[in-house]
């Protein structure tokens, strides 16, 4: 079991309401799954996402990761599960734009604290698994949408997580560029690393070998 | 990590340019006129420290109350010293030092030295070290002097000098002596500066004052011994002075002097000699007030905090474009420290980048700051490692406030909140904060400038009761009798048409360019009452010359053979006296002689401008020597009878430098303090609204940046530019106001104690401080209106384009 979501809900309170983002969400993703998280715009897809990434918090419930829970960790604690097993794929790609393709892609192995050689190695390794040698000294800008997720895909493979969380990632792309990258999950998914993706397609979801689907917060 | 931080760092730089040049534009200037501030202000409270001695040495001074209230003495009597160590326990080392000018010779050459006459203890008290010679006692007898290297290179050409034989002139007369040791050039800060250091019994005064307790000219310093402390020193001391200054106790009884609280008459006190560059006498007490130096360090604070404010204010404005990548780097796995460290480091790239650059720019700048500013102070002076390490520790701690307060606020974002690139500062209060306390600093810098400018102005056109104008002094420094020089120059100067008169007197009017001051008093009983009086011996002519103002009577006059017993005392003299007629005043003195007053003359500013006119007795006595001449020309072409008066100089004393000067030049000469202090504040107060403005115009770019789509919508729906500029204007400009509300009192408060220093001063005016606030407001309203109204004008199709 690489995760496991108990009865999670999240809230928000406006005017003494409450509305519910999340609600009573039950999930257990084995390892080398692929899932995609459907549902229509507001039903909760990202937050979902991102809870399970540990960008946002849960307001009741239980989230056990690696049979950790997650509630009562510490920031430092949960910063180094999620950097040493989650890798973070955006809509918008989210690259640095300061930064080159190398330099975007040795970040998170800074941050795991990995030394300078080894460093070099790995990138040079992934540069060359997505073929992009070419363009490592290019910056954000200069490159295409599908290239840029390209590169977004490869930051986030670089220190070998067991988990790739994707947040609708094919969805500034446009279809043929969309194809590449699905078939590169669904490559990584064969090579055994897990993937939940949010989506709006269903051709894209397709990929997948569970769907779930999502309304106003709850499973259905 | 390093690398990556600070690759980014300076990519983010240059990203930014303007941003970046503005932050190390102001940033450099500022550390740049920081670091010449401390120094000068480090260098004026490093006076006197430099003696080994100095936390057990002090300067003797007599209080003695008076009718008038309680007055202060540094002047001792020739028996005191030694009587002092005899009687009273508790000194370890005394000594009577005297400062004065002295005309030495050695061959054909003539030079004129400032002279300090001491006793053997002199040395031992004060770190004046030895280069040459007998470093046991640098003045071994009688007819032995030391004197400096840079004498001994003036005098002899060389600095193997030990031995030589100088005439040193002394009451007229020519005396050998020997150099037994060379001294190193007194230090810039110290308060004691002396070419040639002569025993003290070679004074001209000494013989005849020998057992004299009445008659008070130097200083005498003493070095406590171990586990004296002042107060049980001059408990010590008061059966002493009961002793020797009885007379004048019995007196202050009789003329009805208010006893101090000890119920004593006369107490002697002593003054640490570092205090003594500070020292202001005030109520019979030494006051000291290291002002100056902390108020420029005042300014230098001030100067870093605009810039510091600026420095935050843009910080937290810009961070909102990094929003995406704070997130992006938590998403990766970064956390908190990792964050903070990242942007503090960029920070401290900046500030070291204008550290740097501002000691590159301090450097060059020195010269024209020394000469500026009128000061010694040298980076030599202020290189120690504990400032220098202080000074480090300061700028860390700028560093981590400035920097870190912005990388704080940035850490502690929440990732997904970074993200979506959403950022809430709390109604940017802290920024506002900043802003107002920019704006009060300025406005309480700018009235503080036009108060002291108007001050300036005020005493240079106050009416002294003189002709400043057109009246030149020269010093008599040269070897002739001065009475004889006198004539020899009215001789010469007569013919010429655009000489109008020429007299002398034993003081000078202001502060001319052989820079002495010297006062001299003396009292008196008349009818049972005690009265104190400045003295002035002076030439025929003296009033008209100077143009002052005859009451009533005459002035000494040439066709009178007894003016020698004449006297003319000016307004506040006649007063004292209390007589109807003043001209009925007859003084008797020293037994045999009487005194009769023959005139009465206006007040005029014989002193400093900032005091009272005081009582003043004017007299005529070719016995007591002149010290300076004073030459009226006519207000035709005064640089050509300017030359005129100095070649005929070089005629009469063609050995003795001319150091002649205009009145109004020396009078001038006397505001040093004033002029220093309105250059400091002046430089101060341009640059910090400078600065504030850089600050004001970076954060109203931003503003407007973030506004565009506000600003597109509202022209869209009807806005004028002018409305829409003012809707963007109005925000900073209530910050404007609100600072001139918190300057003012504050501002007012400051600059009224201050004028109290000065007998005379200019009103405190509320037009000085609506003044300087109309004039920032102004300066603000062009500064942030030039940006919004550009914004204003914009096409609102552009500006809503960018959503």
């Amino acid at each position: 079991m690489l995760l496991e979501l108990n009865n999670i809900f999240k809230w928000v309170t406006t005017g003494g309401q409450r509305i519910f983002l999340l609600k009573d969400i039950n999930l257990q993703v084995e390892q080398g799954e692929f899932i995609s998280v459907m549902g229509p715009s507001g039903s909760g897809k990202s937050t979902l996402l991102n809870v399970i990434g540990m960008l946002d918090t849960f307001d009741e419930g239980e989230y056990n990761f690696m049979d950790e829970s997650v509630y009562s960790l510490k920031e430092k604690h949960r910063a180094n599960l999620y950097k040493q097993y989650i890798g973070f794929v955006f809509q918008s790609y989210h690259l640095l734009d300061d930064l080159t393709v190398q330099e975007n892609l040795e970040m998170p192995l800074i941050y795991k604290k990995v030394k300078g050689s080894e460093r070099k190695a790995m990138v040079a390794d992934m540069l060359d698994r997505f073929n992009i040698v070419g363009k490592k000294d290019l910056f954000p800008a200069q490159l295409s949408g599908g290239q840029q997720q390209l590169v977004g895909v490869a930051r986030a493979l670089i220190a070998n997580p067991k988990l790739i969380l994707a947040d609708e990632p094919t969805g500034n792309l446009n279809s043929k560029q969309g194809e590449e990258i699905m078939e590169l999950f669904k490559q990584l998914n064969e090579e055994g690393v897990t993937i939940i993706q949010v989506t709006h397609s269903e051709k894209n979801a397709e990929y997948g070998s569970r769907i779930i689907n999502l309304l106003d917060g709850r499973m259905v | 990590m390093l690398k990556n931080y600070l690759k980014i760092a300076w990519r983010n730089l240059i990203k930014n340019k303007t941003f970046s040049i503005a932050n190390i534009f102001g940033l450099t200037c500022a550390f740049a006129v920081a670091i010449l501030l401390s120094m000068t202000a480090l260098f004026e409270l490093s006076f006197d420290q430099f003696h080994e001695n100095k936390d057990n040495t002090y300067q003797l001074y007599l209080t003695s109350r008076t009718p008038r209230g309680a007055e202060v003495s540094t002047s001792n009597p020739v028996p005191l010293a030694a009587a002092l160590k005899d009687e009273v326990p508790g000194i370890k080392r005394i000594a009577r030092s005297l400062s004065e000018d002295a005309l030495i010779s050695y061959q054909e050459k003539d030079l004129s030295l400032d002279a300090e006459f001491v006793d053997a203890d002199f040395f031992k008290m004060f770190t004046y070290p030895i280069v040459a010679g007998n470093a046991e006692n640098p003045l071994p007898n009688k007819n032995s002097v030391s004197i400096t290297e840079e004498t001994a290179q003036k005098t002899f050409g060389t600095l193997d000098a030990l031995g030589e034989t100088i005439q040193v002139k002394i009451g007229g007369e020519e005396h050998p002596f020997t150099v037994a040791a060379i001294l190193e050039d007194t230090p810039a800060n110290s308060s004691m500066d002396f070419d040639i250091v002569i025993p003290f019994e070679n004074h001209p005064e000494y013989e005849s004052n020998k057992d004299q307790w009445n008659s008070n000219f130097f200083p005498v310093y003493l070095q406590l011994e171990e586990g004296m402390t002042t107060e049980q020193f001059e408990q010590n001391t008061r059966s002493f002075v009961n002793l020797h200054y009885e007379g004048s106790i019995e007196s202050a009884k009789r003329d009805g002097a208010t006893p101090d609280v000890n119920g004593r008459f006369k107490q002697l006190h002593l003054l640490p000699i570092t205090d003594m560059h500070f020292v202001n006498y005030r109520e019979g007490r030494a006051e000291t007030a290291r002002t100056f130096p902390y108020l420029i360090l005042g300014v230098a604070f001030v100067i870093i905090f605009i810039v510091c404010a600026n420095f935050i204010n843009m910080n937290i404005a810009l961070s909102e474009n990094r929003l995406k990548e704070i997130g992006m780097r938590k998403t990766l796995g970064a956390v908190k420290k990792q964050l903070f460290f990242q942007f503090w480091m960029e920070s401290v790239i900046v500030f070291l980048l204008s550290i740097g650059l501002g000691l590159v720019v301090s450097n060059l700048l020195i010269d024209p700051f020394k000469t500026l500013f009128n000061t010694k102070a040298t980076f030599a002076e202020v290189t120690q490692p504990a400032i220098i390490g202080t000074f480090t520790l300061i700028i860390f701690g700028i560093t981590l406030i400035a920097g870190g307060y912005p990388a704080l606020l940035m850490s502690k974002l929440s990732t997904l909140r970074a993200l979506k690139g959403k950022l809430d500062l709390g109604k940017n209060r802290l920024r506002n904060g900043l802003i107002v306390l920019q704006f009060v600093i300025a406005i309480m810098l700018i009235s503080g400038t036009l108060v002291l400018h108007g001050q300036l102005d005020f005493m240079r056109n106050k009416d002294l009761g003189y002709n400043k104008e057109q009246v030149v002094s020269i010093p008599l420094n040269g070897r002739k009798d001065s009475y004889d020089v006198l004539e020899l120059l009215r001789d010469e100067l007569l013919k010429n048409p655009n000489i109008l008169s020429v007299s002398g007197a034993d003081n000078n009017l202001g502060l001319g360019k052989d820079g002495s001051l010297s006062s001299s008093a003396m009292g008196f009983d008349y009818k049972g009452k005690g009265i104190v009086t400045n003295a002035l011996t002076v030439d025929y002519d003296y009033a008209e010359t100077l143009d002052i103002e005859l009451k009533s009577g005459r002035m000494f006059d040439r066709e009178f053979s007894t003016d020698s017993l004449s006297l003319v005392i000016n307004e506040s003299m006649a007063e004292q006296f209390g007589e109807e007629d003043p001209l009925s005043i007859r003084i008797p003195m020293d037994d045999s002689v009487t005194y009769s007053v023959i005139g009465v003359i206006k007040d005029y500013n014989f002193q400093d401008v900032k005091k009272e006119v005081e009582p003043l007795t004017l007299f005529m006595n070719k016995n007591w020597d002149l010290y300076y001449a004073y030459v009226k020309i006519a207000p035709q072409n005064p640089a050509s009878s300017f030359d005129a008066i100095k070649s005929a100089w070089e005629k009469v004393e063609p050995q003795a430098e001319f150091l002649g000067s205009f009145l109004d030049e020396n009078v001038d000469r006397t505001f040093r303090r004033e002029k220093n202090m309105a250059t400091i504040i002046t430089g101060g107060s341009i640059l910090g609204i400078i600065l504030s403005c850089l600050g004001l115009f970076a954060i109203s770019m931003l503003v407007v940046a973030q506004r565009t789509k506000e600003i597109g919508v509202r022209k869209v729906v009807g806005a004028s530019v002018s409305s829409v500029t003012l809707l963007l204007t109005k925000d900073f400009l209530k910050l404007v106001g609100l600072a001139f509300i918190i300057a003012t009192p504050i501002a007012w408060y400051f600059l009224n104690e201050w004028l109290q220093d000065y007998a005379s001063h200019v009103s405190l005016s509320p037009l000085f401080f609506i003044g300087s606030g109309l004039m920032v407001g102004l300066i603000a309203f062009v500064t942030i209106g030039s940006r919004t109204a550009k914004a204003a004008s914009a096409n609102p199709v552009n500006s809503l384009r960018t959503e």
